[in-house]
């Protein structure tokens, strides 16, 4: 997997090959990278604009890319980064407080046509939306896509310690909220 | 999952499934939307300049800075001030004089300097260099031997 990584990394960072890979790079990350934002953004639409935000970003800045981490790992940080900047330009724009977006959120998840769960799950999504931005992200993280913390440490930028921490509280939150809602 | 169980035993009840839907065939045509998108935006990106260009504006600007600042200064002071500028010239004139006498009397030998200073009935046109080829022998042979010139030639 890391080889065929570097081999695209290769490939994009070549003006030549650069189109074909980026297709291919496309084809690879776009529903992983969807689920991953969807979780943060819960709206289809806003999704689809931040996704394809993320893969802008990611063709502009493909020649910047160190490799210092892995093509997975960047690709996660760019699209973790686009999502909270497109959350913020919503506070920004409905005059919220910087950490009050949850209102926005739980619209967006009752109102959601593509929303295709039962009950409890509305309930742990409702569940989520009341932990704080970050610690949402631990946990959708951790929970849905069981990412290792290693690699969560490398796209949130925090401490395995810390993230474990967090993932811990957000777990205890759920759970108290799901057996009050009962 | 055990963990899970302790830590969180409702939780752990829920089915562990992505719980949202997607249009239909979203992911077959989000390549085709993307890359269209992408095309716009290279369209709205500056094209790159030419090499050339790039290196040679930095030296134009600097130019076109001194030329600016020249005419800044030197517009208003001619239009405003012609009597400045006048006397500025006349000073610059007699101090081109001065280095044509300067350079004249450097290139004199200590000989004929004296012999210059013993000539009372020299001229100024003669001082300043401007005699022809038959004073010039005639001075050379009253006052200058053979020998000498051969050294001098030699040197």
């Amino acid at each position: 997997m890391e080889n065929d990584d570097r081999e695209l990394i290769s490939e994009l960072k070549q003006e030549n090959t650069r189109d074909l890979a980026f297709h291919r790079l496309v084809k690879l990350y776009q529903e992983r990278l969807y689920w991953h934002i969807r979780k943060i953004l819960l709206n289809h639409e806003d999704t689809d604009d931040v996704l394809q935000n993320t893969f802008i970003k990611v063709w502009k800045s493909i020649g910047n890319f160190r490799e210092e981490s892995t093509l997975y790992t960047w690709l996660y940080r760019i699209a973790t980064n686009e999502s909270i900047t497109f959350l913020n330009s919503k506070k920004r724009r409905n005059l919220l407080p910087l950490n009050d977006v949850s209102d926005y959120l739980m619209e967006n998840l009752t109102s959601d046509p593509y929303f295709e769960g039962d009950e409890l799950q509305m309930k742990l999504q409702q569940a989520i939306l009341k932990l704080p931005e970050k610690q949402r992200i631990v946990f959708n993280l951790k929970y849905f896509d069981e990412m290792k913390y290693e690699d969560m440490s490398k796209i949130l930028d925090t401490s395995v310690g810390a993230l474990k921490a967090s993932y811990h509280h957000a777990t205890k939150k759920i759970e108290e909220y799901i057996k009050r809602s009962d | 999952m055990n963990k899970l169980k302790k830590i969180a035993p409702e939780l752990s009840k829920i089915k562990k499934e992505q719980p949202f839907g997607v249009p239909d065939k979203y992911f077959d045509d989000f390549s085709a939307r993307l890359h269209h998108r992408l095309e716009t935006e290279k369209q709205a990106l500056p094209q790159p300049k030419n090499p050339f260009i790039r290196y040679l504006k930095p030296a134009l600007g600097l130019a076109a800075s001194f030329t600016l600042i020249f005419m800044l200064v030197y517009w208003p002071v001619k239009t405003f001030l012609p009597d400045y500028l006048a006397k500025t010239n006349t000073f610059i004139e007699s101090t081109n004089e001065d280095d044509a006498f300067r350079t004249f009397i450097e290139k004199l030998d200590e000989n004929s300097f004296f012999a210059l200073l013993q000539e009372p009935h020299l001229n100024e046109e003669t001082i300043n260099g401007d005699f022809n080829d038959e004073e010039l022998m005639s001075y050379l042979s009253s006052n200058i031997s053979e020998y000498e010139i051969y050294l001098q030639s030699e040197n």
